[in-house]
């Protein structure tokens, strides 16, 4: 097992007896690549300190030794993997010497790691935010995946790339689409996609059409929830005919943004500010103009509905007890606005019981991902019959749900599918779980880089068993004229595809090469603001992005090598087991606010006496976009001593002053303390906006 | 040694099946924290605000007509199951789901607090909006028609775009999908949630 930015002992504690009956009793080493010395890393066989934001070059070093030695899989690459040499190539520049002057991992221990993987094979790959958010997140996300393919090791139980999402249902909720750049299921922002779901929703598209101020906004990514603010603010250039005036703040702690004390000054400029949470969030209690409306909707423990884990696994949340006095359920709240906005006959029209004839909309409009199984009866039985789980493979045996998988992991085809534990595991029947990898960019490419065309479709003798085709395949369409299989919603295709023994996305390789990226291949990048000034002239950011998720986002420009001299550590964040994202609800339960009630930052003791603070005196830090908290060093060797740790799950306090009078009497918080993101720097993923709060810089100094 | 210490724990016959690695921990009563012991006022943080663990014959006495209700735990992603004891409408109790095949009867700190999440006193109870600075309690009714006429005009003003919605990670998916369809309904895609950080 090889972790990498997820420190699974405090962010996902449950999965620790899994892990450690991994560890302990199948004698699985467990690899753990982490800036600070987490709770997870004492549990590590082998423990790789890294430099933050330098995980591509070390992951892309682990494949180019591995290649350099011979280990890769052979077989796996020849008959699933595209661009598999053209990757080869760029990565040959990452030596492990090269890999530990970028990263300050030791050559020898970049060899020794490539060694274990390629010696406990499979081995699973684990992630989290510790990966995802710099500025080249999709990056470093990509080249986790290509070291997996290099090893043989996806599709396989064992294996995998297992990213331990951070909210409850943060699957369920990505795969239905709160994003602004995709609708429901992952279908993108098309005229197509929007026909689909007008399709499922029963509605005329010339209608859906007629609420945009112009058609052309239908096919525009919006703001994203990192940058929303800059369209208030009128500080950066936006590509939009309106400033934002207004924002609903639905279940969203908002300390979770980076440069948090901008995101304030535009929720003080907002007209129309709807704060809809169980408890007020820490936007409550800094906006202090009379925009703002608080609305107490109830806990998910008071309404009910689905929720998808991060094995994919669907499992129904039933409700305990009716909303407190006082509060309503979200779908009150959300049915009361849609009638008085005047909609509620199109926007309920297939919709009566909530929230099952929901699910089923789902069911049928969500092809792409075969969300299509999952009925509200399903589910709810597999909560009745948990018990009849096998805990090794999470098969029923016998029982009411006999044969089926937890939780119906998607793709669950058809309400006869038993779900898919294992994505892309060619062992199997696509019937009964087993899957190929999707044909989705064409059955062919030629690569930029070297001039070579490559067929996309897997190789011949590899398919699941019981496959009409022999090999690989493009994805089905036409079986109903004029559909496929993401867009007919008879499910005809589906069936169609399930009777042949195939999958109706098609059997193709996995690409190395992704020639829609920016980076084709993944290469390092420096932090935007980076420690190394050394390094930026070698491994540049990229161009800045005149409409970047519609608005102006500086890459270039921003990279600046004299930044480390008035900011000469490196500032990064994380989490504790106590408290759970911005803190609203885990600093207002009183059980955990005894055990933790202290805002601190992790400082290593050398870093503390060289700048003469003591062990437990009160620090300012500050970044370089001006942000600054007050709040306790803690000298602790986890942190190197050029970096600076701290828990981002603080509120109530902003820029060393208490909020406390702010909230509505009585509720603010049992626990407050600054949080972390005022701190956290200016920068942005290429592809996905993401803001990079794991590599940032700031200055310390005794309060 | 430490894989003797879990083999040797393991229940009989199963040599293959998953153990917490301290089921003694895991079964412990100071996780059945009753909410009747929850009533304790605003505390300072210098006073335990928790009581302590029940008596070993009250831990395993229902409570009289409770029903438990499974459900799943609003935290992280790995999605542990709870076992909810309520008795006329109320949640008294919350019990480890020992025989949920992911968490196993494990649970976090977080999971074992989770009635709080209905029983803390720092939960809102009304409405309330900002009035000349103050904090003002309003009725469902006035506050949904506020909004709505707000909402309203500035879509009239300034254009659908003029709104952004920030969904959640922490709403049912059904919810989440009603968020999406929302913004699609409302005419634009200003809409994005957790996910995106």
């Amino acid at each position: 097992m090889i972790f990498i930015g997820s420190n699974a002992a405090e962010a996902h504690p449950v999965s620790m007896q899994h892990i450690l009956h991994a560890k302990e009793v199948n004698n699985a080493p467990v690899i753990v690549v982490d800036p600070r010395f987490t709770k997870l890393a004492a549990k590590a066989d082998e423990f790789v300190r890294i430099r933050p934001g330098t995980d591509c070059i070390f992951i892309m070093g682990l494949v180019n030794e591995i290649i350099q030695k011979g280990w890769e899989d052979k077989e796996f690459i020849r008959s699933r993997v595209s661009g598999f040499p053209e990757m080869a190539a760029s990565c040959s520049q990452y030596t492990p010497e090269e890999v530990e002057n970028v990263t300050g991992i030791p050559a020898a221990q970049t060899r020794k790691v490539a060694k274990i993987l390629a010696t406990n094979r499979p081995t699973s790959l684990t992630w989290c935010m510790g990966g995802t958010q710099h500025h080249i997140g999709s990056s470093i996300t990509r080249a986790f995946c290509i070291l997996q393919l290099v090893l043989g090791n996806m599709g396989k139980s064992g294996g995998g790339t297992n990213i331990f999402r951070g909210h409850d249902n943060v699957q369920g909720a990505t795969d239905m689409c709160v994003l602004s750049h995709t609708l429901p299921g992952y279908y993108g922002l098309k005229d197509g996609s929007w026909k689909h779901w007008c399709r499922v929703w029963d509605v005329e598209y010339d209608y859906m059409v007629s609420r945009f101020k112009e058609k052309k906004w239908m096919n525009a990514k919006g703001f994203t929830l990192s940058r929303w603010y800059e369209g208030v603010l009128g500080e950066e250039k936006i590509e939009q005919y309106t400033p934002i005036k207004a924002m609903i703040q639905w279940g969203c702690g908002s300390n979770s943004n980076s440069q948090y004390n901008r995101v304030v000054r535009a929720y003080n400029k907002l007209d129309l500010f709807v704060i809809i949470d169980p408890f007020p969030t820490m936007a409550a209690a800094t906006c202090t103009s009379d925009n703002v409306y608080l609305l107490p909707c109830s806990s998910q423990y008071e309404t009910s509905g689905s929720v998808t884990s991060t094995s994919r696994q669907i499992q129904w949340r039933h409700k305990i007890v009716d909303p407190i006095n006082g509060c309503r359920d979200d779908y009150t709240i959300m049915k009361d606005l849609v009638q008085r906005l005047g909609f509620a006959d199109k926007f309920y029209k297939n919709i009566k019981e909530v929230p099952e004839d929901i699910t089923r909309e789902i069911n049928r409009g969500t092809l792409t991902i075969g969300y299509n199984g999952q009925t509200p009866e399903r589910i709810k039985k597999h909560m009745e019959n948990w018990h009849t789980f096998d805990i090794d493979t999470l098969q029923a045996k016998g029982g009411p749900c006999n044969g089926d998988y937890y939780g119906m992991p998607w793709p669950c085809w058809t309400e006869e599918h038993p779900g898919t534990p294992i994505l892309y595991d060619v062992s199997k029947p696509v019937s009964k779980g087993g899957l190929p990898f999707r044909n989705r960019f064409g059955t062919e490419h030629t690569y930029e880089m070297s001039g070579r065309t490559e067929n996309q479709l897997a190789a011949d003798g590899l398919y699941n068993p019981g496959s009409e085709v022999k090999g690989g395949y493009p994805e089905f369409k036409d079986v109903v004229p004029g559909t496929n299989w993401k867009t007919d919603l008879s499910q005809k295709t589906l069936k169609e595809a399930l009777r042949r023994g195939m999958a109706p996305f098609g059997n193709a390789r996995a690409r190395c090469v992704v020639w829609t990226f920016p980076d084709q291949i993944p290469i390092h990048r420096e932090p935007l603001h980076s420690p190394r000034p050394d390094l930026i002239s070698k491994y540049p950011t990229y161009e800045d992005q005149p409409n970047h998720f519609r608005v102006f986002t500086r890459f270039k420009s921003e990279q600046n090598p004299d930044l480390v001299k008035g900011f000469p550590f490196v500032l990064t964040t994380g989490r504790m087991v106590e408290h759970m994202g911005g803190g609203a609800e885990t600093r207002s339960n009183k059980y955990l606010s005894e055990l933790q009630p202290e805002m601190y930052a992790e400082v290593n003791p050398k870093t503390g006496n060289d700048l003469g603070v003591r062990d437990g005196d009160m620090i300012w830090i500050e970044s370089p976009e001006g942000g600054k908290v007050k709040v306790k060093a803690f000298f602790t060797e986890r942190v190197d001593e050029h970096t600076i740790f701290m828990p981002y799950h603080f509120g109530g306090v902003l820029m060393g002053e208490s909020l406390a009078g702010n909230y509505p009497a009585g509720h603010e918080p049992y626990v407050s303390g600054e949080p972390a993101n005022v701190c956290t720097n200016y920068g942005y993923d290429i592809v996905t906006q993401i803001q990079a709060t794991k590599d940032g810089l700031c200055k310390i100094s005794r309060a | 040694m430490a894989q003797r210490k879990i083999r040797n724990s393991s229940s009989v016959g199963t040599t293959t099946s998953r153990v917490t690695l301290n089921p003694k921990v895991a079964r412990r009563s100071f996780l059945k924290l009753s909410a009747a012991t929850a009533a304790l006022t605003t505390a300072a943080m210098t006073t335990r605000m928790t009581a302590k663990a029940a008596t070993s014959a009250a831990v395993k006495a229902a409570y009289p007509n409770s029903k438990m209700v499974r459900s799943i735990c609003t935290h992280c992603a790995v999605g542990c199951g709870i076992n909810a004891e309520v008795q006329n409408g109320v949640w008294v109790r919350q019990e480890v789901a020992q025989d949920h095949p992911v968490s196993r009867g494990g649970y976090c700190c977080k999971g074992a607090s989770a009635i709080d999440m209905v029983t803390s006193e720092k939960r809102l109870k009304n409405p309330i909006k900002r009035v000349n600075g103050k904090w003002q309690k309003i009725s469902w009714d006035t506050a949904m028609d506020e909004i709505a006429g707000k909402l309203t005009a500035i879509r009239d003003n300034d254009g659908p775009d003029a709104l952004h919605l920030n969904g959640s990670a922490k709403v049912s998916t059904e919810m989440a999908y009603l968020q999406r369809k929302f913004a699609a309904f409302w005419g634009s895609n200003n809409v994005d949630h957790q996910a995106r950080i």
